[in-house]
């Protein structure tokens, strides 16, 4: 058994035994569902609304649960592609729709390196953070950015380029 | 063009990038390229106030699934309550579903309770007119009720003196199913499922069908209230048509239509943490929590009528 599915063992166990401790599963596994969703939905309060509907049934279901060993990654990929095909079946009635597949190894590679991007977003000095959800997220100007911010809009430009720099050295890009 | 400043092209990217314009150019720009691989990742960067607003959510209903596991063996969370003035239910569930009574005995009332399984499920039937502890009315509610053969057992349930409602036909949400009011006028959807569509896999035998008016905003009451989760939806002309709410351990079944509203006991591990949540999402006292012969009990009805008792049994078995 490796360590993940070992991790996995002991965070179901402790989940089904106090569902208060779900959030551990939550927080191990948002991004990498939220990330998965994301690049199979048209925007990102569609992404947000069926990563809720996955963790939350995956909460209701969690007592029912039975550990097979396969990773939990693996069953929330389930519930989210079923979830998926239920938000394009209500786009789409009368087209039939079937589930996305559960990411392979490369696109799980790719949801990875990506987890590990918004990590370093973390680690950013605040302003330069402030400044990359304001751009990525909010989708606000540069304009907006800096009315928020009470700097310049060139001082605005300056930040997201110095947090942009940083990020490709930080993903082991080249100076 | 290139001896423009790092920080305009760089901005000029961004912009087409989050607006979802084309941006190839910039791979073509060897200082900038590497930046806009980074930026094209960063539109997918998940909303830090998203992931903690859902994981209040969840922290608030996990506490309520924690509560609730209290309950009777055999039971599940949710448990419908079903008032008949006179004996016969259970006779009818028997001839057409065969279900079996595990329990019967005189009410607080001093009309007769009686515990009936059928299939996986239970279902409480209580008779008389004295019923209830007095606030339960009597009233007809809906149930959605899956079998082997659907048009087999409808014909059965028309033979015990059920009413038909609707033949046995394939439908197009993935079941075969026919509708049918018990003499008692209660409601049941007999149902086989036909293939993947169908939401059988995540029911029981039985499960309780609420009809009501404004089912959206039902549904929305319903998570604060009794930290409900929905598990599925559909929406249709602007209304809500169906959805699936699991409560604990157990499930109901809701939409828009003309109004079934019901009775339900809830084991949970904390009656009275329920009865106040309830009371601030919006319901009404019937009975505040008190401890029975049979354990802790207190009970609200919500603006729609429908009525939740809040139950801890005196022991776990049954």
């Amino acid at each position: 058994m490796t360590q993940t599915t070992e991790d996995d063992r002991l965070l179901i166990e402790a989940a089904q035994a106090d569902p208060a401790r779900f959030v551990e599963i939550y927080e191990r596994y948002v991004d990498r569902i939220y990330a998965f969703v994301r690049r199979r939905t048209e925007n990102r309060a569609a992404a947000e609304d069926i990563t809720s509907q996955v963790f939350e049934q995956a909460l209701g279901a969690i007592g029912r649960f039975k550990w097979r060993g396969a990773p939990v990654s693996a069953w929330l990929f389930r519930i989210a592609s079923n979830a998926l095909a239920d938000h394009w079946r209500e786009r789409a009635r009368d087209v039939q729709v079937t589930p996305p597949d559960v990411p392979d190894p490369g696109e799980l590679e790719d949801i990875d390196r990506r987890i590990a991007l918004y990590q370093h977003v973390e680690q950013l000095p605040e302003l330069q953070r402030q400044v990359i959800q304001m751009r990525f997220v909010e989708e606000k100007s540069i304009r907006e950015v800096a009315t928020a911010l009470d700097r310049s809009e060139g001082a605005v430009k300056q930040l997201q380029l110095r947090a942009l720099e940083s990020l490709r050295k930080s993903m082991g890009g080249h100076d | 063009m290139t001896e423009r400043p790092l920080t305009d092209r760089l901005d000029e990217t961004v912009d087409a990038i989050v607006a979802r314009r084309d941006a190839t150019d910039a791979l073509r720009d060897p200082e900038l390229a590497p930046l806009a691989r980074i930026a094209a990742d960063l539109r997918h960067y998940p909303s830090p106030e998203f992931k903690a607003s859902l994981r209040a959510q969840l922290e608030r209903r996990a506490s309520m699934t924690a509560v609730t596991t209290a309950i009777r063996q055999g039971f599940t969370t949710v448990t419908p309550y079903i008032r008949v003035r006179e004996a016969g239910l259970v006779d009818f569930l028997a001839q057409v579903f065969d279900a079996r009574e595990t329990f019967s005995g005189r009410g607080s009332g001093g009309g007769m309770h009686r515990e009936v399984r059928v299939g996986d499920s239970m279902v409480i039937i209580g008779e008389g007119d004295a019923g209830g502890g007095g606030v339960m009315p009597i009233r007809p509610v809906a149930f959605h009720v899956f079998v082997n053969d659907a048009d087999a057992t409808f014909e059965r349930a028309i033979a015990a003196g059920a009413t038909p409602l609707g033949e046995p036909a394939d439908r197009a949400y993935g079941e075969r199913s026919g509708f049918v009011a018990d003499p008692f006028g209660n409601h049941w959807y007999i149902a086989t499922p036909l293939g993947r569509e169908s939401v059988a896999g995540a029911l029981r035998t039985v499960t309780p069908v609420l009809h009501v008016k404004g089912a959206a905003a039902y549904v929305e009451f319903l998570k604060r209230a009794l930290g409900a989760i929905e598990e599925m939806r559909h929406d249709e002309g602007g209304q809500l048509r169906y959805a699936r709410l699991r409560i604990g351990d157990g499930a109901i079944e809701l939409g828009e239509g003309e109004p079934m509203p019901g009775s339900f006991l809830l084991y949970v591990g904390d009656p009275d943490a329920l009865y106040q949540q309830a009371l601030a999402a919006g319901a009404t006292s019937l009975m505040p929590p008190t401890d029975q012969p049979y354990g802790r009990i207190g009970g609200v009805e919500d603006a729609l009528g429908n009525q939740w008792f809040f139950s801890r049994p005196v022991t776990t078995s049954s």
